[in-house]
């Protein structure tokens, strides 16, 4: 059976396909002001037996393709547990979210929790950083894990941390320092979530910002645990989704017979 | 089955907010002439005011519509229902404002005493000094004498005395409210529920309002459908549908876009535990004892609201409730800046966990549309772990 999942997240678009559980196809968009026609483009030649979809657009989808939807709370747990089946704890940041998710012995979700509504410490933070101090997003991260100090960033929300950045820099700080700074303030948040669902343990560390090796690095640094980065962890929730369209087919096929 | 049947409440305001009939009612009191006084809290003791013939009024606390105004003067970080009640009073758009004669409030937490400060030029406002110790031997006798204060006030703003008869009258007729009102909660605990969270909360809503004498036709009426529904096999809800206790800050108005969430998430909510839902009608004031306001300060002092310290009666009646009520998950809503509620929930999560072994969550939300999205993410997260 091939299974599809799709992962309409608020930044980017992500399709995983999947055959005998292993991944045969990905794809990524961004996801822009017309989510629908983002998903057509990527959906574009595929096909598949059953799909799946999650993410903050899974709604909109869920109408427009007559699938099921699940939360991308529950892809990402599902996602995680088929790439590293010892995993107890998931961290996701997204474009606009951040979620921590605790998982039991046999891999179902026993706890979670999530950011505040606002996009403050998430993948959007760190574009409009980077934008900030003129890095690109590769730069920022490279150049934050080569600062000798941290420049303490207090801000949180985007708008306010914008206007310290500009200060810190025209009072002389250095903008490594104060990019590790920026990166710092992401990981402080992030820990805390991770210390309400969880003691302390391996992190299987998802969502566009794991891409960022600075932020891995300084959360297994502060937990003093080891953080797991999969090879593509943009696709985990997509991954879940499609992996969960095989459970549906399956028990439909069950009732069926 | 899941036909459509007749509404417990069948009249011209069904559908619509509930708020509307229990104006109408308050507007035909006043053309008899009844004194209405405006309250905004659990706390304000209704018996007194019935004792005397003063007919209480829930003041509009609920709508995002007036935040903005509000926000003029009182900072944005703040609960969305003291903003929207102070909204509701600056714009002139509350009638049960409009309607009032006298105002009541508590001193449950800061935000409102200071906003009462902003408001009392407006009208006869009278603050009650709430006691916050529930279990210190002072809190019983200081809430008798706020009470008895309470009574002063009131006779000497629309000249009426009462005496402790009339008083002990208004304890029986809140009482038989109350029962015929646990009568109807009870078919929301039905294994099969035969009742959504919104007619739950109408005649909420509605006996809040009314005195028990005069609601009684219309709950004994709700009681006869809930029984038809039943025998009928009616099941409220999709088929299976995970149940969900609803717990904390109360809830009305543009905040029950929480409800609904829930709701389209595929739950059906069973329990309503807020000052807004079940929690007025939950216990009984003891009767025909020898002062009748000690024995409405008592009852008054049981609410388990977050202001009070320590708060322990809100554990054990949420164990109660999910006795009764079964639910698969509970959720805690919490008012955007009511820090009581907001760190209670650390104890209400623990006591989930430790004693129910139930899945929790807590929203913190306002009265705007802008976390919608979220709101249906966790929700939906958390009814996948009930599955």
């Amino acid at each position: 059976m091939i299974a599809a999942g799709i992962d309409i997240g608020s930044r980017t678009v992500k399709l995983a396909v999947i055959e005998g559980g292993k991944p045969i196809l990905t794809r990524k968009a961004l996801t822009s002001h017309d989510p629908l026609e983002a998903v057509r483009t990527l959906m574009n030649g595929v096909e598949y037996d059953a799909i799946v979809a999650t993410g903050y657009g899974r709604h909109l989808i869920k109408d427009y393709l007559k699938c099921a939807a699940i939360s991308e709370i529950k892809a990402f747990a599902l996602g995680a547990r088929a790439i590293l089946p010892r995993c107890r704890v998931v961290l996701d940041i997204g474009g606009q979210d951040t979620k921590a998710i605790s998982l039991n012995e046999s891999g179902d979700m026993s706890k979670f929790e999530m950011n505040d509504k606002c996009a403050a410490g998430t993948g959007r933070f760190l574009e409009i950083m980077a934008n900030a101090l003129g890095f690109s997003l590769d730069e920022f991260s490279g150049n934050a894990l080569s600062a000798k100090g941290a420049a303490k960033v207090n801000s949180m929300c985007t708008v306010f941390a914008e206007s310290e950045v500009i200060s810190l820099i025209t009072q002389g700080a250095s903008r490594h320092e104060v990019a590790l700074g920026i990166h710092q303030a992401i990981v402080s948040r992030s820990v805390a979530l991770l210390k309400r669902i969880s003691t302390p343990q391996e992190v299987f560390f998802a969502g566009g910002v794991a891409l960022n090796k600075c932020v891995g690095v300084l959360i297994g640094r502060e937990l003093g645990i080891p953080v797991f980065v999969p090879e593509d962890p943009q696709i985990v929730g997509a991954y879940g989704a499609a992996l969960h369209a095989i459970y549906t087919k399956k028990l439909l096929l069950n009732i069926d017979n | 089955m899941n036909t459509s049947v007749e509404p417990l409440i069948n009249d011209e305001y069904t559908g619509g907010p509930p708020n509307k009939r229990v104006l109408a009612y308050l507007q035909a009191k006043r053309e008899e002439g009844k004194k209405i006084a405006g309250v905004y809290c659990g706390y304000a003791p209704a018996e007194v005011m019935r004792a005397m013939d003063i007919v209480p009024a829930t003041l509009c606390a609920f709508s995002n519509a007036t935040i903005e105004a509000a926000e003029a003067i009182l900072p944005a970080n703040l609960c969305p229902l003291i903003k929207s009640s102070y909204g509701f009073i600056i714009t002139d758009t509350c009638p049960f404002y409009g309607i009032s004669d006298a105002v009541i409030g508590e001193t449950t937490c800061d935000g409102k005493k200071k906003m009462f400060e902003l408001i009392m030029d407006r009208k006869p406002t009278h603050i009650m000094d709430l006691p916050q110790l529930p279990d210190e031997e002072e809190a019983l006798s200081n809430w008798t004498a706020m009470i008895r204060k309470l009574q002063k006030f009131l006779e000497a703003t629309f000249k009426v005395h009462a005496i402790d008869e009339q008083i002990e009258a208004a304890i029986k007729d809140t009482n038989l409210k109350n029962g015929m009102m646990r009568k109807i909660i009870d078919f929301a605990a039905l294994k099969a529920p035969v009742v959504g969270w919104r007619e739950m909360y109408d005649l909420t809503f509605l006996s809040q309002g009314l005195t028990g004498k005069e609601v009684e036709p219309v709950l004994s009426e709700a009681v006869r459908k809930l029984e038809k529904r039943q025998a009928a096999g009616y099941v409220y809800g999709p088929h299976g549908a995970p149940r969900v206790m609803v717990t904390g800050c109360p809830v009305g108005g543009d905040a029950q876009k929480v409800f609904n969430i829930i709701e389209e998430a595929g739950a059906v909510i069973v329990a309503l535990d807020a000052c807004s839902g079940f929690k007025p009608f939950m216990m009984d004031i003891e009767e025909d004892t020898e002062d009748p306001v000690k024995a409405i300060a008592e009852q008054y002092l049981r609410i388990p609201c977050s202001c009070m310290t320590p708060n322990t009666r809100r554990l054990t009646e949420i164990s109660r409730i999910i006795d009764r009520f079964k639910p698969d998950a509970v959720i805690d809503v919490v008012l955007q800046a009511c820090h009581s509620y907001n760190i209670e929930f650390h104890k209400v999560g623990e006591h989930l966990q430790k004693n129910h072994g139930l899945p929790f969550l807590k929203i913190v939300t306002d009265f705007s549309q802008s976390d919608v999205g979220q709101i249906r993410t966790r929700v939906e997260a958390l009814l996948e772990t009930c599955n």
